[in-house]
């Protein structure tokens, strides 16, 4: 243990006196520092415009004067995404699924992009997040520090008079691997840091620990791997250039073969069909605006038995709100099973490319890493089917006030003249059916076992790697 | 401690380089390998240190087999390699240090500058890093470090090559210093005439074979004239000469 002590310790000062980790750190640390500033910037602009423009869609809908409630139907609302606290670090899907949803009546609206200020500000760099500087360059800095550690010495000769001391191979293999690994965890310190900003926006502690946990898994990762390929080559140079082609392979091109690969299983004619045959399904349904449609045929019979009556005009009920709400919820219904088809569908895809985690690690801990910070695809859905039930909640509010507080009559003759046509309209009292919405990330038990699969993947590719070092590491000869 | 090799064969990338040598080094004694460039002589060394193990035959320590404890060998041996291989970014003091430290032995600075002193290295260049170093100071560092160990077996592979006419010949009176105080040393050389001065034994290899060995009479050191004729004989016929003894 005293030799493992002292060969890392003779690392660090090798390290030192080369300035080679004072450089790494610094760019590490000068990369980090810019993307959490423009990182942060960027989502304080996105959560600025939402509360601005979330206050003002909710004013502009309560101060619509007396109306017909149908119309308010029609008028809509918008709905914002409160984005994760961790999202500054790992803002994962955020930048790609948009965060605002316009809900309306006998609609499901995609999820858009609240337009902001922000968002132009940053040209091509917006992609650039701090958890990319961890999952993309940190490997790299640990690849630099790590390449030379046993091929440098045996390039110099000094792996001989070392092992002749008595230092066995997995003794010094353990060596500098304690030294990179205290460089790891120094590595960690501004994830920490700035992560624990989140705390600040209700993150528990927990979360920011297993997100630096993973990130320790997956850095170690590469520590093991650069250790590797530096007890294999006996030159520097051959140690270096397979640990980039390595690095290259692993963090660029099997990502985008991945997502090319599953991307063009599913195709955008796919989407035209699948929508077409969801129109001619609700069609099906009958017209809920056209309560004499025969589709309601059943639902006006049984509502006449119900209240003992002949005819809707003596319903204590408006007929034209009943069909509204009936046909809303029928409609929402198969709304919702094609919402849960397509969310099962992408989710499925999503686990598609999560699976390529097993040959791409950085594949494992980007997955890994959105679902601990919340911006993964599980999180996109659950804002989705979220803004469906206030959409639902919404609309049935106001076709409860169609039903219940506006007479029939005045209904059906609403289009006859201006004093009707007035006449047909409900209180804007009725306009108080907004639930008070605020996006709340799941639980941290929910979002670690939804990267539980990535983590195995890691800790697999860890331990083969360890498993292979330690192999290695009984047999380096000077 | 005892050195032998015993019918000593190692194979090195497929090839034969040692082929069945045998001679022994007895506690007290310098024994010197002469021998052409790739002779083995550096191959014998690192069969001593378990760094290459025996195809058939032994490499012995006190009669027990290297491969059988390397760790154990390893502790009684301080090894000179053929290059003095330190850290290039340490000073003199941080480089025998840290070797030290990794040996378990400890040394204070105090003895630090004594070896240092011994083996003539200037005081000023003590605190600068090897990568300002020449050869000569490489090499006198790296001495200095083989004797701080104190083991009782010094293998030392052209330990004079580098350094200058003095400082061989001081390093010559330190070898023989140490083996009178009862070290066992095994020391590779191109140096006849020094080998000659301050070797016990002397073995002529070549080709992996050992050729000729030259033992010193008591009090007399070993002829070089007789050494320097079996030494270009061999490198022209070698079977021509075997077990030359002087008379
Ligand atoms: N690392 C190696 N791998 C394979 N063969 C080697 C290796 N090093 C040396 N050899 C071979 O072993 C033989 C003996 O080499 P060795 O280094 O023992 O010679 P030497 O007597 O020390 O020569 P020199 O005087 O040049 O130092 C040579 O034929 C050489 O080709
Ligand atoms: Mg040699």
């Amino acid at each position: 243990m005293k030799q493992i002590l002292l060969i890392a310790a003779g690392e660090w000062r090798y390290w030192l006196r080369s300035r080679l980790a004072l450089g790494s750190a610094f760019i590490f640390l000068l990369l980090f520092f810019v993307t959490s500033v423009l990182s942060s910037w960027h989502i304080e602009a996105q959560s600025h415009s939402r509360e601005h423009h979330q206050s003002e869609a909710e004013d502009t809908f309560l101060a619509q004067p007396d109306r017909h409630p149908h119309r308010m139907v029609h008028y809509g609302h918008y709905l914002f995404r409160t984005a994760a606290p961790l999202a500054s670090f790992d803002p994962g899907l955020d930048m790609v699924t948009g965060q605002s949803i316009f809900l309306e009546g006998h609609r499901q609206n995609t999820v858009m992009f609240a337009e902001s200020a922000a968002s132009a500000d940053f040209g091509g760099l917006s992609w650039l997040s701090p958890a990319l500087i961890y999952q993309l360059f940190a490997p790299l800095i640990i690849i630099l520090l790590a390449y030379g550690s046993i091929a440098r010495e045996r390039e110099a000769a000094v792996l001989a008079p070392l092992m002749a001391l008595g230092v066995s191979g997995h003794q010094l293999i353990a060596g500098k691997a304690l030294a990179l690994l205290s460089f790891i965890l120094l590595m960690l310190v501004p994830l920490l840091i700035s992560s624990s900003l989140a705390l600040n926006r209700g993150e528990s502690l927990n979360a920011l620990l297993l997100l630096a946990g993973f990130y320790f898994i997956y850095l170690s990762l590469w520590l093991a791997l650069s250790l590797l390929a530096s007890t294999v080559f006996k030159k520097r140079a051959s140690v270096l250039l397979t640990l980039f082609g390595l690095w290259f392979g692993l963090n660029l091109v099997l990502p985008s073969l991945a997502v090319n690969a599953i991307g063009s299983e599913s195709t955008a004619a796919g989407k035209i069909e699948s929508d077409l045959i969801m129109m001619a399904d609700l069609r099906k349904l009958g017209n809920g605006h056209n309560a004499s449609d025969p589709a309601f045929t059943k639902l006006k019979a049984d509502l006449l038995a119900e209240h003992g009556v002949d005819n809707i005009e003596e319903l204590p009920v408006n007929f034209r709100g009943i069909v509204a709400m009936y046909s809303e919820k029928k409609l929402t219904k198969v709304l919702n099973d094609y919402a849960n088809k397509r969310m099962m569908a992408e989710l499925q895809q999503e686990q598609a490319l999560v699976r390529f985690g097993w040959l791409s690690p950085a594949l494992a801990i980007a997955a890994a890493s959105r679902a601990i910070a919340g911006t993964d695809l599980i999180h996109y859905h659950l804002f989705q089917t979220q803004a469906e039930a206030v959409r639902f909640n919404f609309v049935q509010g106001l076709n409860r006030a169609h039903a219940e507080a506006l007479s029939y009559q005045a209904d059906i003759n609403r289009n006859k003249d201006e004093d009707s046509w007035k006449k047909a309209r409900v209180d804007a009292s009725n306009w108080q059916v907004l639930d008070e919405y605020e996006f709340q990330t799941a639980a941290l038990s929910e979002r670690y076992s939804n990267a539980a699969q990535a983590m195995r993947m890691l800790l697999a590719w860890l331990i083969l790697a360890i498993a292979i070092l330690f192999w290695r590491g009984g047999s380096i000869k000077p | 401690m005892k050195l032998q090799a015993n019918s000593l064969y190692i194979e090195r990338s497929g090839k034969q380089v040692l082929q069945g040598i045998s001679f022994s080094v007895d506690q007290g004694q310098v024994y010197a390998l002469l021998g052409g460039n790739g002779a083995g002589k550096s191959t014998t060394l690192l069969s001593f240190l378990g760094f290459l193990l025996p195809a058939s035959g032994q490499a012995l320590i006190d009669a027990k087999e290297v491969g059988a404890d390397i760790g154990a060998a390893r502790k009684n041996i301080a090894y000179l390699p053929e290059s003095a291989s330190l850290y290039e970014h340490l000073n003199a003091h941080e480089n025998i240090e840290y070797f030290l430290q990794l040996a378990g032995s400890a040394a204070t600075q105090a003895h630090i500058d004594g070896a240092l002193d011994q083996v003539a290295l200037a005081p000023d260049a003590r605190l600068r890093k090897l990568r300002d170093y020449s050869k000569g100071m490489r090499q006198k560092v790296a001495i200095a470090l083989a004797i701080l160990r104190d083991t009782d077996i010094l293998l030392l592979d052209e330990p004079t090559s580098g350094l200058d006419p003095n400082a061989i010949d001081e390093f010559h009176q330190l070898v023989r210093q140490l083996a009178d105080k009862g070290k066992t040393i095994l020391m590779v050389t191109h140096d006849v005439y020094g080998a000659c001065q301050v070797a016990d034994k002397i073995g002529l290899l070549h080709s992996g074979c050992l050729v000729g060995e030259f033992s010193a009479e008591d009090g007399n050191s070993i002829d070089t004239e007789v050494v320097h004729k079996a030494f270009s004989a061999s490198a022209k016929s070698p079977s021509k000469i075997s077990q030359t003894e002087p008379a």
